[in-house]
């Protein structure tokens, strides 16, 4: 009896190693060595809770790279053609980081891009800076992603202390046009990264301009029903509600909110969740008179906008997102820097990305008028708008109001919302 | 050749090949893939001593494996200790936490069991998601802690290549493993054997279950709670939904039924099978067509019990035996010496 | 005083929808003495299945249950019949069936990301139905009109089932394999035919619960894990195989939900239902309404 167990621990530990070497052994990709091509991998978020915006990052590069390509690809490089390489992160970190490892050791990809995430982008950060790769990042807004003196990261997107910023300053404009004052706030968060970073700089912020924070509250982004937290608004009586969700639950608060008849005289979101396409078609008329900060809006006014839009609603079926645009920027951006690098050196693209003055073509269709990174690898000119929901007779839509410089020409926005 | 020899030959084999596969393997893709493999082998055979031979189902023990993780990141982060002493700070923290949830839940079977650990996991996961400092202690609720790779060395458990993650992570797989080993022999494991089929009737034997089944709690957290700092040290980076998740309780018993629970190598076998499924389907499917990878890994988990509902150790040890019989014939009865 | 009563009258009616998505768990367990890790996916399937009947047949949403349910019923039941049964048979022996866990993990898997392959990550929810945002006002009181149904929902079906398992033939026949599988055998009662018709029952059960959340909750991928946990949660709260369990257990979770955000932050309402479902467990492990098994 003894012996016989000795004898499959013997035996399975045999089996084991030797299965393990054949693993490793295993798979090998080939790489194609008559073409010059420029491999890009992307790790986002594609099956899990994240795998809506994921699939609208994953378009919009796709998009990008086609146009890129069908122009005659990177020129410098004998007409190279950009690769791209999709990994799924499921959100999260352990898998994020597995596929960096893979993707720059066995895919041998010369730049990375991602994560959404922030939980996922730290540590995919630490990867690409120990090998030296360039990461681009289009969205992940948490500050201390560029602020980890790390040389290979580079971020298109704002971070949370401009959107926050940002939305304040909006709010004061808001009141000088319109004479209402405000002086209650209500903040509402995710429990997550991304909330936690939202209230922190808020609260900061409503400190430093006066506020009255009347309720600071965080929800887990799972909740199955919101009315206890929409109650707590309702009690609190806020001039202004300020959110950071998720798309199902921003969903399931506006909607909530709607039910509830909570008056305030402006709501003013975050993106993220209320950025979602699916978020207008599910909240539908609740979502009226909204107000979100993005990046990017389908009215914006600069050349090319409008057909990148049309093109992607056709392809896609929907409408783009201040966050697939900043997908859809980042890989012109990529080509610009490769353009100038003539190099599949991950040292001269990377030195080439820091050298990026990106200010006209095809992918600058941003509201902003440059990409130019600072030492810490943040885009200088990162600018958000805000927009708000409203039906001017063609269904709901989002609609461009401030920067007032961007307003969409005849629009005045609706402040303070119409009791309900 | 006797058996024996048979059976140290293949040992010496498979202990060559274990140390000698970086020289072979020199992609850090399949070393990480490995190290992860090793680092579920362990943590199942860490789980193995109560789910395996207790005979019951934790679903918890994500639970541990935070704790470790968190303890270890903390003294490292705020107080510059070594995380090597942090992991064992961790792990004698996470036995105290096993002892103390097991002693009203052993008391409980199956399904009470099962999710009473769940729950417990769940509960430990909230209450650090909503924590952002425990006293002096930053855990930094659901933002989670980073540990900045700058200080390299073994003393800080922080490498630039997968290398000496790999011999860290085998050693600590052998040593657990030679662990399981003794206690399968001593008379604690035939208590928990015991204990775990027939609780009545082993009691009537003078067994005292309750008391040897919270002493194999107690190992299974402190040892599940060093790969919890592992871990941390590996990936550089910690978050509740990442070490507290209920996605890693899940895997680690997937992976012990799979190999086989309660057989030494069961986990090893398990992880052989389920890490690779999962890491290569993700990456072949990942992209195209999303979900489906984890649509296989749910077929694969069904199929695997449909068909050997004991798991993988049962036939495969059958097949070796089998092999053995033919190699070293009609030397049997020399075993038992 | 009356924002109490408000929160309160909520919390039952969200939690008796809790109980009802849970009653199935609970069927399960009793009969079968698994924990089936997939209702929560059985649940998205049924919550599908009602969104695309209503989507696109334009019928009133709470019709949607004369095609859910029964499709449900079969889907459990050869659910087990296929899948878990072959398992069972193979563990005859075994005291717990803790492979069986393992499968309907399996399920779960598959169950949610074959969705996300064949539907997509969207979010869905139906817009034009007429229970959408529907308030009951009494005073300064507001009352959600299909949480209000989907409580009087989940007491019928409650009744309907403990009435099904006291007074017909059929159900005593599946509560006498529920107590003693060999026994029932014996009795030429076919012990897996019992067990597909509780796991179908279940599901159905599953259903109902769909058709009373899809018209004020979204539809997607993932949304069973969210009532997943919670349902163990209930189910042990009010004790594994009880059918009236299982509502007081829900409506329990409810009020916590909806009257604990009024003195604490919303996220620390979850560890007070984790805290009270350990402290449930080791006080009284059969839960509040259980009856003491050996199990």
């Amino acid at each position: 009896m003894k012996a016989r167990t000795r004898t499959n621990l013997w035996f399975q530990l045999a089996l084991v190693l030797t299965l393990g070497t054949l693993m490793a052994w295993g798979p090998a990709v080939p790489v194609q060595a008559q073409d010059v091509v420029v491999k890009v991998g992307n790790i986002i978020p594609l099956s899990g809770p994240s795998a809506s915006v994921g699939l609208q990052g994953k378009q919009a590069r796709e998009m990008a790279v086609e146009e890129i390509n069908a122009a005659g690809g990177i020129q410098s490089l004998g007409g190279a053609k950009l690769v791209m390489l999709y990994a799924d992160s499921e959100s999260k970190p352990e898998k994020g980081v597995a596929e960096a490892e893979r993707l720059i050791n066995t895919e041998k990809v010369h730049v990375l891009t991602g994560c959404w995430n922030s939980a996922v982008t730290y540590p995919v950060t630490a990867v690409a800076e120990r090998y030296g790769i360039p990461f681009i990042v289009p969205v992940s807004v948490a500050d201390k992603i560029t602020e980890q003196g790390f040389k290979n990261v580079f971020r298109i997107a704002a971070k949370d202390s401009w959107w926050t910023r940002d939305q304040f300053a909006f709010l004061k404009d808001l009141q000088e046009e319109f004479g209402t004052k405000v002086s209650k706030l209500a903040f509402v968060y995710e429990n997550g990264d991304w909330g936690k970073g939202f209230a922190e700089q808020w609260k900061k912020l409503a400190a430093e301009q006066g506020y009255e924070v009347v309720l600071d509250e965080p929800y887990p982004s799972t909740a199955t029903d919101l009315s206890p937290v929409v109650q707590k608004i309702r009690r609190a009586r806020p001039d202004v509600l300020m959110l950071v969700s998720n798309a199902a639950d921003a969903i399931l608060l506006t909607n909530t909110l709607a039910e509830y008849k909570v008056n305030l005289k402006a709501v003013i979101t975050s993106g993220g969740g209320h950025a979602d396409p699916s978020f207008l078609k599910a909240a539908g008329e609740n979502a009226r008179y909204l107000f979100d900060i993005v990046e990017w809006e389908t009215d914006i006014n600069k050349p090319g906008a409008q057909e990148a839009n049309a093109k992607y609603k056709a392809k896609y079926g929907q409408n783009l997102t201040g966050e697939a645009v900043d997908a859809y920027l980042a890989m012109y951006v990529l080509a610009d820097a490769l353009e100038r690098a003539g190099s599949l050196d991950p040292a001269k693209i990377r030195e080439a990305l820091a050298a990026t003055n990106y200010r006209s073509g095809p992918g600058m269709i941003v509201g902003y008028d440059a990409v130019e990174f600072d030492e810490t690898g943040q885009n200088e000119h990162a600018s958000l708008v805000m927009v708000q929901i409203n039906d001017l007779g063609q269904g709901l839509e989002r609609i461009t109001v401030w920067p007032k410089g961007a307003r969409r020409a005849g629009y005045t926005p609706v402040f303070p919302m119409p009791a309900r | 050749m006797t058996r024996r020899h048979y059976n140290k030959m293949a040992a010496a084999i498979v202990l060559i090949l274990a140390f000698g596969l970086p020289l072979v393997v020199r992609s850090a893709t399949y070393l990480h893939i490995l190290v992860l493999l090793y680092f579920y082998a362990y943590l199942t055979t860490s789980w193995n001593l109560v789910g395996g031979f207790a005979g019951v189902l934790p679903l918890g023990h994500a639970a541990f494996v935070g704790i470790g993780a968190y303890t270890s990141t903390i003294l490292y982060l705020q107080y510059g200790i070594s995380p090597w002493i942090g992991m064992l700070v961790g792990g004698v923290l996470a036995s105290f936490v096993g002892v103390l949830i097991g002693l009203p839940t052993f008391k409980m079977r199956g399904a009470y069991f099962a999710l009473a650990t769940l729950a417990f996991a769940e509960g430990i996961r909230v209450m650090v998601e909503n924590i952002d400092r425990l006293g002096p202690f930053v855990l930094n609720g659901p933002r989670g802690l980073q540990i900045p790779p700058l200080k390299l060395g073994l003393g800080n458990l922080v490498f630039a290549s997968k290398e000496p993650y790999y011999y860290i992570i085998l050693l600590m797989l052998l040593a657990v493993l030679a662990l399981t080993w003794v206690i399968a022999r001593s008379k604690l494991g035939y208590y928990l054997n015991a204990g775990g089929e027939e609780p009545d009737a082993a009691m009537a034997l003078g067994v005292n279950v309750a008391r040897s089944k919270l002493t194999a709690m107690a190992m299974s957290s402190f040892l599940t709670a060093l790969a919890g700092a592992f871990y941390a040290q590996f990936t550089l980076y910690i978050h509740p939904k990442s070490v507290i998740s209920l996605d890693l309780s899940f895997e680690i018993a997937f992976i012990a039924l799979i190999g086989g629970r309660g057989s030494i190598a069961g986990p090893v076998l398990g992880a052989l099978l389920l890490r690779p499924v999962s890491d290569f389907s993700r990456i072949y499917f990942g992209d195209t067509l999303p979900g489906l990878h984890l649509v296989i890994f749910g077929v694969v988990l069904i199929l695997v019990m449909i068909f050997q509902p004991r798991g993988l150790q049962e036939p495969l040890t059958r097949a070796y035996n089998r092999l053995l019989d033919r190699l070293a014939p009609g030397q049997t009865k020399e075993l038992g010496t | 005083m009356l924002f109490l009563i408000e929160d309160a009258i909520n919390g039952i009616l969200m939690g008796s929808i809790y109980g009802l998505t849970a009653l199935g768990l609970t069927v399960i367990f009793g009969v079968l003495k698994v924990i089936n890790f997939a209702h929560g996916s059985l649940l998205m399937v049924s919550m599908y299945a009602a969104y695309w009947t209503v989507a696109l047949t334009g019928w009133h949403p709470y019709l949607a249950l004369v095609i859910v349910a029964p499709a449900m019923f079969v889907f459990g039941y050869y659910l087990q019949d296929i899948v878990i049964k072959p398992i069972f048979k193979a563990e005859q022996d075994v005291r717990e069936p803790i492979t069986v866990i393992i499968v309907t993990t399996g399920v779960w898997y598959i169950l949610d990301n074959l969705t996300l392959l064949l539907f997509g990550p969207q979010y869905r929810t139906l817009q034009d139905n007429p229970l959408r945002g529907r308030m009951l006002e009494i005073g300064q009181m507001l009352i959600s009109v299909p949480k209000l149904w989907g409580f009087a929902a989940a007491v019928l079906t409650a009744s309907g089932l403990y009435l099904f398992f006291q007074k017909t033939r059929l159900g005593r026949a599946v509560r006498a394999t529920s107590l003693d599988r060999q026994a029932a055998s014996l009795m030429g009662i076919n012990q897996y035919k019992v067990y597909n018709i509780a796991f179908g029952i279940g599901t159905a059960t599953a259903g109902i619960a769909a058709v009373t959340l899809v018209p004020f909750y979204n539809v997607f991928p993932t949304v069973g894990v969210l009532f997943d946990i919670k349902g163990f949660i209930i189910v042990v709260l009010g004790g594994l195989g009880s059918i009236g369990g299982a509502l007081l257990g829900g409506i329990i979770i409810g009020l916590i939900e909806s009257v604990g955000p009024q003195f604490m932050t919303a996220t620390w309402t979850e560890a007070i239902v984790y805290g009270l479902f350990l402290l449930v467990l080791f006080v009284k492990p059969s839960g509040l309404f259980g009856v003491r098994y050996d199990w």
